[in-house]
């Protein structure tokens, strides 16, 4: 069903969309919005979930667009258009459609199904994947057993949901879980069709995926960066397990379960499991806000990530390729954010516009761009010069094609390495405006822990147990995105690489390699995937670039020259 | 290159940032919802005559282009209006809190420059080593962590718990001191903020001297000096350090102008009347005309500490000169 060499990619991809989705929606809190009246009437104040209906609703619009412009442009994939659409369908029956737990108590059942049902889907699709590839080669068979695998997988999520519909209530948590849940498998499905119309790219990309991985792994504060970031992601992910959301609320506070007694303000910790990192100036629990802030801050910082990334590369692909007047002017542009200092700009902004994280991702995504598009101009600079380009514009191909299908892939390793830079940065900015007091006073996070902890006074006391967990969670979170993202700079600069074979590192090669491997296998591998499309052409790298004698192929003739030139004749005329 | 014509183009350079960030500066507080007169009053109820004499003199009645052009003859002139926390000049108010901040950030960032660089060149020179590898990985943590948090664990561990140092401002209420009184009162203050404010860059700065001194180390220069036979010190301190100064020293400087960032966070907790304590506190209370003077200082200091950069380069580089 799935070819075995992209296989891992697809299900990592999967799971990918689905972490996404989780820590954007979660916790599915919803009014019921009664109809299309109450949605158009609230469309920019009402909410799904916690956030606003415009955004599942606009993210339904791109991801529909993109389907519709695929078939009219008549790509190949034709199915993968249609799989789009559908996805965006689900958005907007999510979007008009939300509605919400009534009683926190029912989530973690619903959670379990939840849980559940995407590992027994997984499963099955791998073992008919299996069955189908492995053993008997039969086409017939292999397609009677593809369409019984998907039909399973289908049944496993259609009974899944109907058992939760069943236990709850009608019109609560569980439709959003079952909509979100068909989500994801639709994603998923993108994904793998993504991978049939384009197989060439796809096995690239799987074989650079297990190039950089094998590299990434022997790198031993990568390793340890993936392991801080897994812990604290698990941590986020499955908050509504760690801890009782209900103690967020202004007027929950513990009590001490063998007296039956209020803990009251500023209780050190015991032995008790909410009171393990003491109670803040209310009394309340502080290792219930540690846990759900994790979330918050852990997206935020994404997000933001993400946003910063996407400007900057585009405002340093434009710069670094044109050049004149145009490239001046954008590196102008540039310099003139680089000097603004972003936190009285933020400062400014976040007291004008209002105190929500929303907000705050805007404003960190539109101060730290700079940075990442003087990165990017410079490789550019570098790749615009190297004979592929030169070809390409012989043959009249336009500029926005070269730039996305030449320039863009080679350059996107160092945006992906930039990127995960970001997301470090972002989170500490995300901290410190939440720490002024600008953060979003509905939600926790690390940031308005500290900032409570501050305004209140814990530091006189002194509360060390209200001051430390957060910061601590910081500086890890934090050292481990740095972490990641040098370790990935040196697996793609092989000069950096030489330097670090050294002595000191082979020793922690040897020991940290086995047992992490298991845990971050797909994990980075797949992410590195994504972003190391086979276009690698730096001579540095020969492993790269030579067709590899061992059991995963490369295809022949489908190098980063050869593979282009029909997409050039395409888009060149 | 020339020399007058580096200079000339580097100040030009920097000429043209400041008008960009200036109008900027003035887009910013336009875009801001909500009525720019009402934004440049007090909150609450205003009389609509008040409203109509703050619009004339801010020339809010005039189209948005000629409000352009008024808005540049008042930053050139200085007139940044009043500040309604404390009904008084805006220029006044940020001119007597402009040297605590000089005083805190200038020691806070020789200590930084001064820590860092030592420890950077020891890790560098033994690159992988034992000490190299727990400094490094303790600059990365002390990269990674949120300056005001440090702060606070400070005021929690030497101003409560062992009682060392004042928990904040800049002298003790009500007691007036004079001579070495007063000295030693101001460097007891100064100590916590000015720590705090260090160790944000320390990491930074061993992080970027270590990289120098691995760069520098492999030239030939430095395996020359090592070939003619001289000690592994004078190679060290005579040959690879100066050189690795370069890129460090530019970054310090280019580094000086973010400082008010640090500076907001380490005179907020500390509460030390400076620049960035203004601009928290023009924040709060919404004193929006206090903010944009503070923002424009701010921008306007990030491009003379660049400028002054490039100048310093072609003096300690030669080869920008060749």
């Amino acid at each position: 069903m799935i070819p075995r060499r992209f296989r891992n990619w697809v299900i990592f991809w999967t799971i990918m969309v689905w972490i996404v989705l989780e820590l954007l929606t979660y916790p599915k809190t919803v009014p019921i919005t009664a109809g299309f009246s109450a949605v158009i009437k609230g469309f920019f104040s009402e909410s799904v979930g916690q956030y606003p209906t415009w955004l599942p609703f606009a993210l339904g619009v791109a991801v529909l667009a993109a389907g519709v412009i695929g078939f009219v442009r008549k790509t190949k994939a034709r199915a993968f258009n249609g799989a789009l659409i559908a996805l965006a369908v689900v958005f907007f029956i999510w979007t008009f459609l939300g509605g919400g737990a009534s009683a926190w108590a029912d989530l973690d059942l619903a959670r379990m199904f939840e849980f559940v049902g995407i590992a027994v889907l997984a499963a099955v699709i791998v073992a008919v994947d299996e069955i189908a590839y492995r053993r008997w080669r039969i086409k017939v068979l292999s397609s009677i057993l593809r369409i019984l695998g998907w039909g399973i997988g289908v049944a496993v999520v259609v009974w899944c949901a109907f058992q939760a519909l069943a236990m709850f209530p009608p019109n609560t948590f569980a439709y959003n879980w079952l909509i979100q849940t068909v989500a994801v498998v639709l994603g998923g499905v993108c994904v793998w069709l993504w991978a049939a119309g384009n197989p060439e790219r796809a096995e690239l990309t799987t074989w650079n995926t297990h190039q950089v991985w094998k590299l990434y792994r022997g790198n031993w504060q990568g390793m340890v960066g993936l392991g801080i970031l897994v812990v604290f992601l698990a941590m986020a992910l499955l908050a509504p397990f760690l801890a009782d959301h209900a103690l967020l609320d202004p007027n929950a506070q513990i009590k001490d379960p063998a007296t039956g007694e209020l803990y009251g303000p500023y209780h050190p910790p015991t032995a008790y499991y909410y009171n393990w990192f003491g109670t803040d100036q209310v009394g309340q629990s502080v290792l219930t806000q540690f846990i759900w802030s994790a979330r918050i801050s852990l997206m935020v910082g994404l997000i933001a990530a993400f946003m910063s990334t996407v400007l900057g590369a585009g405002i340093g692909i434009a710069a670094g390729f044109y050049r004149g007047a145009a490239s001046e002017g954008l590196m102008r542009l540039t310099d003139a954010f680089l000097v603004i200092p972003w936190l009285p700009l933020a400062m400014v902004l976040a007291a004008a516009w209002g105190q929500n994280y929303y907000m705050i991702i805007l404003i960190i995504g539109i101060t730290s761009w700079p940075g990442t598009a003087r990165v990017v101009r410079s490789d550019v600079l570098r790749v615009r010069e190297l004979s592929f380009i030169e070809r390409a514009k012989a043959i009249g191909s336009k500029n926005g094609h070269i730039m996305s299908k030449h320039v863009l892939p080679n350059v996107m390793p160092l945006i992906f390495a930039n990127l995960v830079l970001v997301v470090a940065i972002a989170i500490l900015s995300e901290t410190t405006l939440s720490f002024l007091g600008l953060g979003d006073p509905l939600n926790f996070s690390w940031g308005t822990m500290l900032h409570y902890a501050w305004v209140n006074g814990a530091a006189g006391l002194p509360a060390w147990w209200y001051l430390l967990p957060p910061g601590i969670a910081i500086i890890l979170v934090v050292l481990a995105f740095t972490f990641i993202g040098t370790a990935y700079e040196e697996v793609l600069d092989p000069k950096l690489r030489k330097r670090e074979d050294s002595t000191g590192e082979s020793r922690f090669t040897a020991r940290g390699e086995p047992q992490v491997a298991v845990a971050g296998g797909a994990g980075l591998g797949g992410g590195g995937a994504m972003f190391t499309p086979g276009q690698q052409t730096d001579d540095a790298m020969p492993d790269f670039n030579q067709p590899a004698g061992g059991s995963i192929g490369r295809p022949e003739g489908g190098g980063w020259v050869g593979g282009h030139i029909e997409d050039d004749e395409k888009g060149g005329d | 290159m020339d020399k007058r014509r580096y200079f000339i183009r580097k100040i030009l350079n920097a000429v043209l940032t400041i008008v960009l960030v200036a109008s900027f500066n003035f887009a910013l507080f336009r875009i801001l919802p909500g009525d720019p007169a009402r934004l440049l009053l007090p909150k609450g109820k205003t009389d609509p005559s008040v409203i109509e004499r703050q619009r004339k003199t801010f020339n809010l009645d005039k189209p948005l282009q000629v409000q352009f052009l008024y808005y540049w003859r008042d930053t050139i002139q200085g007139k940044f209006g009043m500040s309604f926390s404390e009904k008084r000049p805006v220029t006044e108010v940020v001119a007597e809190r402009i040297w605590p901040t000089i005083l805190l950030v200038g020691v806070g960032t020789v200590f930084a420059t001064i820590i860092g660089m030592i420890t950077g060149v020891f890790a560098g020179w033994r690159r992988n080593g034992t000490y190299d590898v727990v400094s490094t990985n303790l600059g990365m943590v002390l990269y990674a962590m949120p300056t005001f948090w440090f702060g606070l664990l400070m005021i929690m561990l030497f101003a409560t718990k062992l009682r060392w140092f004042p928990t904040g401002r800049m002298e003790e209420p009500g007691v007036e001191l004079s001579g070495f009184a007063a000295f030693q009162s101001l460097m007891k203050h100064l100590f916590l903020p000015a720590f705090t404010f260090a160790i944000a860059y320390v990491g930074e700065y061993h992080l970027i001297m270590r990289s120098s001194i691995t760069g520098v180390m492999k030239e030939d220069f430095a395996l020359t000096a090592r070939a003619k036979g001289l000690s592994e010190n004078s190679v060290l301190w005579r040959h690879v350090v100066p050189n690795a100064m370069l890129p460090t020293v530019t970054i310090v400087m280019m580094n000086l102008g973010f400082v008010m960032s640090g500076a907001i966070l380490a005179e907020a907790v500390f509460n030390w009347p400076g620049l960035g304590l203004l601009s928290y506190d023009s924040m709060q209370k919404r004193d929006y005309p206090v903010m944009q003077l503070v923002f424009l200082i701010a921008s306007v200091a990030v491009i003379v500490a660049n400028l002054i950069a490039d100048i310093m380069y072609y003096y300690l580089d030669p080869r920008v000169q060749a």
